[in-house]
């Protein structure tokens, strides 16, 4: 996608299985042992009405309090408009909608569940919330949701610089989905430690979630976090075609690898779905120093969301918390390009770029 | 919109309760048959109470029809192939072009239909059968990347779900893709089949009317839901004109907005309808003077019929173009109703035709508007508005143009 204007990452917050909401530590990761994956969260009264609170499910408090912090953190009051990304939605209301048509043989229902477990319910009440009239959009295509909807942005910002949109990302770890998705091995069979996911090279990953928000903007603001240089989407790609296209990737955006001085790898420890990334990590990627996260989130399809994050805020603050090196020691110094490669189901690739603004 | 960075539309593909083709759609639609009645083929306590317009083909005579091949294919998914693949061959795109081409498809409720049938059966890891094929096709992108599979699409593949808006904006989200110079070939709808759980949902809300929908009528209480897809071929101009095509209409402009009123209802003052064909219009460099025909959301539920008309009389003031709703013949086929009307704007366009709104007597006392009552033949049509809204506040409006 071509066009003369930068993106601009102006705030970030993510809410994950780790203490985020409130910085970017991760010197003390927490470990999971129950092979599922939480979210640590705020206290949601700091951020949210009462009214409000009482009335949302638990992932439209997470996701609603995540873009309130992310708007703060960017300065941005007043967004032009609203992208939400998300692999399963809110599933829990669908269940529990579900669960009330079969007991109750579809009579004397109440729209409560079915209204929030609409796929686009965070994007139309952070719109809601924050009376904003502009873009509104939501993007449910699994491991491509967030990059959808970062193409999307992408797209308008080239067009009118002075935009400043709202992207956020969320998915939830219920025992719907882990049921859904249990049978095709989805996740581990053996119960582990979550801090040792890549350890255990057996089949599947451990269940996570999380919610991450991004105020984009085509102008450099005193809150820029990092440029997004580009983004692209592959779908079920061969591990030829994945190092093709990452190669190409790169070219278009005029960066060589020797450039690169981190990749964020979305390894789910899944020994038979991670081969293609196997593949680039020990060939075209294994001179850059490597940093690794699903064993701090666990996997869901919109992981990439705490990848962007993680990425975005190690530009930002020249540091990589040492959870996340992969051997520990190869911390990189100077931090300058940063590249994410992430897939989920070895079916939905994505390649993120990312860059140190001049200031 | 400059003139080189043209969207065109050069193909589509449609399945509806009045027509499993494009053809059939507009022979329904010329003769004002229309597809309400009894629900038969999906299994529901409603499927007399709540008539929707249902498709009376089943699956597995859907299967044949699409060609669809190999497990976990939901009825969404079905009625999805079957609308893409008569679109791929109406556009005339070869399995080369379809591997470097997009897909951007919609639904709200993906395969909730055959989740809900097993829904007990999948929770229990200890149970095995013929219904393990449906445990995870319930996550809306299923859809699309079966689809995909299906006809060999694999450059982008797309899932968008903004309620009863989403295959508008998956289209104007495709027109994006192939301006920004992604893709040069999208194809872009969305598919929804019939569930007890909208169904009940939409029950739960107090907006179906247990008889025909009548839009924009004084005496409207609601919608009747239906099933169906449709999906368009979006090609730029520099591949239209590389290949010598003749494209059958342009996709001119596109509006989102959001109402920011209420997350099921819309607002009286119809804010958000308004902003989205104003965009849609201003997109497309097309005065409201120069619209022939606007193909409305017309739901038939009181909010919306009253919040889209004021939109309309906001933006038309006393000249309001020939207007109708679809909705009676179709129901409201929620994340593939954009696309459905987007195909029945086209057909409009290419045959000069309007279609008379179904079941409308008397005028909403606050509006006193009239949408077509009669057929209207020999029209001059060069621009057509269709507008999309959906809970969430989203609104959506579409511009489609002669070439």
């Amino acid at each position: 996608m071509q066009g003369k204007a930068h993106i601009y990452i102006n705030g970030t917050a993510c809410i994950s299985p780790q203490r985020t909401f409130d910085g970017f530590a991760l010197n003390d990761p927490v470990n999971y042992t129950s092979n599922v994956l939480t979210c640590v969260t705020p206290d949601f009264k700091a951020y949210l009405p009462a009214a409000q609170l009482r009335r949302l499910g638990r992932m439209l408090r997470v996701g609603l309090t995540t873009s309130i912090i992310c708007l703060r953190n960017s300065g941005v009051t007043a967004p032009d408009g609203i992208i939400t990304a998300t692999g399963y939605g809110f599933l829990e209301d669908t269940e529990r909608f579900l669960r009330e048509i079969i007991e109750r043989k579809e009579r004397q229902l109440t729209p409560t569940h079915f209204m929030q477990g609409t796929y686009n319910a965070l994007a139309g009440i952070v719109g809601l919330s924050l009376h904003c009239t502009g873009y509104n959009n939501t993007y449910v295509s699994k491991g491509y949701a967030l990059g959808s909807a970062l193409d999307d942005a992408i797209i308008q910002i080239r067009d009118a610089a002075e935009l400043n949109l709202l992207v956020g990302a969320y998915d939830e770890a219920v025992s719907v989905q882990y049921k859904s998705v249990a049978r095709d091995g989805h996740f581990k069979k053996e119960q582990i430690d979550s801090l040792k996911l890549f350890e255990h090279q057996t089949q599947g990953s451990l269940q996570g979630e999380g919610a991450a928000f991004f105020l984009l903007s085509g102008i450099q603001t005193a809150q820029t976090i990092c440029r997004l240089t580009g983004h692209y989407g592959l779908f079920q790609p061969s591990a030829d075609e994945l190092k093709n296209e990452l190669e190409s990737f790169l070219s278009s955006h005029n960066t060589s690898l020797a450039e690169l001085d981190l990749w964020i790898a979305g390894f789910s420890g899944d020994v038979d779905r991670d081969q293609n990334l196997r593949a680039l990590a020990e060939g075209t990627l294994s001179s850059i120093p490597q940093a690794r996260f699903k064993h701090l989130t666990g996997e869901y399809c919109t992981a990439d969301g705490f990848a962007l994050w993680l990425g975005a805020n190690i530009v930002k603050s020249q540091s990589v918390p040492a959870s996340i090196m992969t051997p520990p020691s190869r911390t990189p110094g100077r931090i300058k390009k940063v590249l994410i490669v992430n897939h989920y189901l070895d079916r939905n690739y994505n390649f993120f770029l990312l860059d140190r603004p001049k200031s | 919109m400059s003139k080189s960075g043209r969207v065109f539309i050069t193909g589509y593909g449609i399945i509806t309760s009045i027509g499993k083709n494009a053809e059939e759609n507009l022979q329904s639609l010329v003769d004002q048959r229309h597809g309400y009645g009894d629900i038969d083929i999906l299994k529901t306590a409603h499927s007399h109470d709540l008539r929707c317009c249902e498709i009376k083909i089943t699956d597995e005579e859907l299967r044949r029809l699409s060609g669809g091949t190999g497990s976990g294919l939901t009825r969404t998914t079905l009625l999805g192939l079957t609308a893409l693949r008569e679109a791929v061959h109406h556009a005339g795109l070869s399995a080369q072009d379809l591997t470097k081409s997009g897909l951007l498809s919609s639904t709200t409720t993906g395969g909730i239909r055959e989740f809900e049938h097993d829904f007990f059966n999948i929770l229990d890891l200890e149970r095995h059968g013929d219904f393990e094929q449906f445990a995870d096709t319930a996550i809306p992108g299923d859809h699309s990347e079966r689809l995909a599979s299906q006809v060999g699409i694999h450059n982008y593949v797309a899932t968008l779900s903004t309620a009863c808006s989403s295959a508008a904006n998956a289209i104007m989200q495709g027109a994006a893709l192939i301006r920004s110079g992604r893709l040069e070939c999208a194809l872009c709808g969305g598919s929804e089949a019939l569930s007890k759980f909208t169904i009940n949902g939409f029950n739960a809300l107090m907006i179906l009317d247990n008889e025909h929908c009548r839009p924009f009528d004084a005496t409207r209480r609601g919608l009747n839901l239906g099933e169906g897809a449709a999906y368009l071929v979006l090609e730029s101009e520099a591949r239209v004109e590389r290949l010598k095509k003749k494209p059958l209409a342009v996709l001119a402009g596109a509006g989102n907005a959001n109402d920011a009123y209420h997350p099921t209802a819309s607002s009286p003052d119809g804010t958000g309808a308004l902003k989205a064909m104003r965009l849609a219009l201003s997109h497309g460099g097309v005065d409201a003077a120069d619209v022939n025909y606007v193909n409305a959301h017309g739901t038939a539920t009181e909010n919306n019929d009253l919040s889209e008309g004021t939109g309309l009389k906001r933006l038309f003031a006393d000249n309001l173009p020939p207007f109708n709703s679809t909705k009676p013949y179709t129901g409201h086929t929620l994340a593939a109703a954009g696309s459905i009307e987007a195909v029945y704007s086209i057909l409009a366009l290419q045959h000069g035709m309007v279609w008379p709104s179904l079941n409308f007597n008397t005028p909403i006392p606050e509006l006193g508007i009239r949408p077509v009552t009669k057929l209207e033949r020999n029209m001059s049509i060069r621009n057509v508005l269709s507008n999309s809204f959906g809970f969430g506040g989203n609104t959506s409006s579409l511009l489609i143009s002669a070439v």
